[in-house]
């Protein structure tokens, strides 16, 4: 019978898993945002950025609100759901993350006037 | 011509249902009121597992109606006695800890000392209750909603808006999409105010075009990501699986 044998890691490849995986806590993980531009609302120049994973999603709306000059943006992620801008950014890449990045989908709200 | 019409009459009903159980996507960001049904139970059975802090939503069957469909059961969401925003003067209850919730689960009744609130309490209690309900002439969900004190009055929207969270207010106000108007609620008889639906259909399939299919069962987690967002209301991530 075959029996597999476990090697202990070294010292120095158990601290490279351990930096790949884990942060520490002076670093933040950041997440890659895609902002995507849908009912006809504008393409953004730059729309790939890297934020902090602990920021709330208000900041990405907030940005948003202000590159396109629009207080009634319709905010909402690739699964059919429209995220409170209380939410972490981690979170919703956790939830809605693929492909190593956050899509973001905005469009115009229909505003007033 | 009736055995004709009467054919595909079945026809159609059977591709209805076929819809619901195939779970097929939505094409046009509207509802059957059978599919209204199936959201609704999927949505109430999905809040219930994730959002432990607040009561579950209850299905109030509609009963000696003039009926959509006749023989299939309608009905509407309900979620009452809710509050919205914390009183700074009351002490917490049932917080469980988390300082960042806006939303408190009311305690029961018995529990409540009225003579020690009315003594200390500056601010009365303000309550809400909320219910989805199918529009038939629009083919979504609506939500109505109410405010009222703890002997019943009801509140005006003018107070309503201070109990909402600022960013439910920015909503509220920038948008033509969610805005407010008050109106007899279809089955109670008293004026109620409602989240007006005339734009559900566009940002639903908004919603819906960013490569996902949104399914019968998870419509109403989806309209309710914005909707709820409006009075303040909130669905953990959770809902999603």
């Amino acid at each position: 019978t075959s029996s597999s044998v476990i090697f202990p890691l070294t010292k120095y490849e158990a601290s490279s898993i351990s930096m790949a995986t884990t942060e520490s806590p002076s670093s933040v993980r950041k997440v890659v945002v895609h902002l995507r531009a849908t009912g006809g609302a504008p393409i953004l120049k730059q729309a790939k950025f890297k934020i902090p994973g602990t920021d709330k999603f208000a900041k990405v709306i907030d940005f948003l609100r202000r590159q396109l000059h629009s207080d009634s943006l319709f905010v909402y992620v690739n699964s059919a759901f429209s995220p409170n801008p209380d939410e972490s950014v981690n979170d919703l890449y956790n939830n809605f993350g693929f492909d190593g990045k956050l899509v973001v989908n905005y469009a115009f709200s229909m505003a007033w006037g | 011509f009736c055995v004709a019409a009467g054919l595909r009459e079945r026809e159609r009903e059977t591709e209805r249902f076929r819809d619901l159980i195939l779970l097929r996507p939505m094409d046009d960001g509207k509802l059957s009121v059978e599919g209204f049904c199936v959201a609704a139970r999927a949505f109430a059975d999905k809040w219930k597992r994730n959002k432990q802090m607040l009561p579950p939503w209850s299905w109030v069957p509609l009963i000696n109606r003039t009926l959509l469909v006749p023989n299939k059961e309608e009905g509407y969401l309900s979620l009452e006695k809710i509050i919205l925003k914390e009183c700074p003067e009351e002490e917490s209850v049932n917080e469980e800890g988390s300082m960042d919730h806006t939303i408190l689960e009311i305690p029961e009744e018995e529990s409540l000392d009225y003579c020690a609130l009315v003594q200390n309490v500056e601010k009365e209690a303000h309550y809400y209750d909320f219910h989805v309900v199918y529009s038939a002439s629009y083919r979504v969900p609506v939500l109505y909603f109410r405010g009222y004190c703890s002997g019943g009055q009801p509140l005006s929207l003018d107070v309503i808006k201070e109990d909402l969270p600022s960013g439910s207010l920015g909503l509220l106000l920038e948008s033509k999409w969610t805005f407010i108007t008050q109106e007899e609620h279809p089955y109670l008889n008293r004026p109620w105010f409602k989240l007006h639906p005339c734009g559900t259909e566009e940002w639903i399939k908004l919603l819906s075009s960013g490569g996902c299919q949104m399914t019968v069962d998870l419509y109403l987690v989806s309209w309710f990501s914005v909707v709820g967002q409006a009075v303040g209301l909130r669905i953990p991530l959770e809902m999603l699986n």
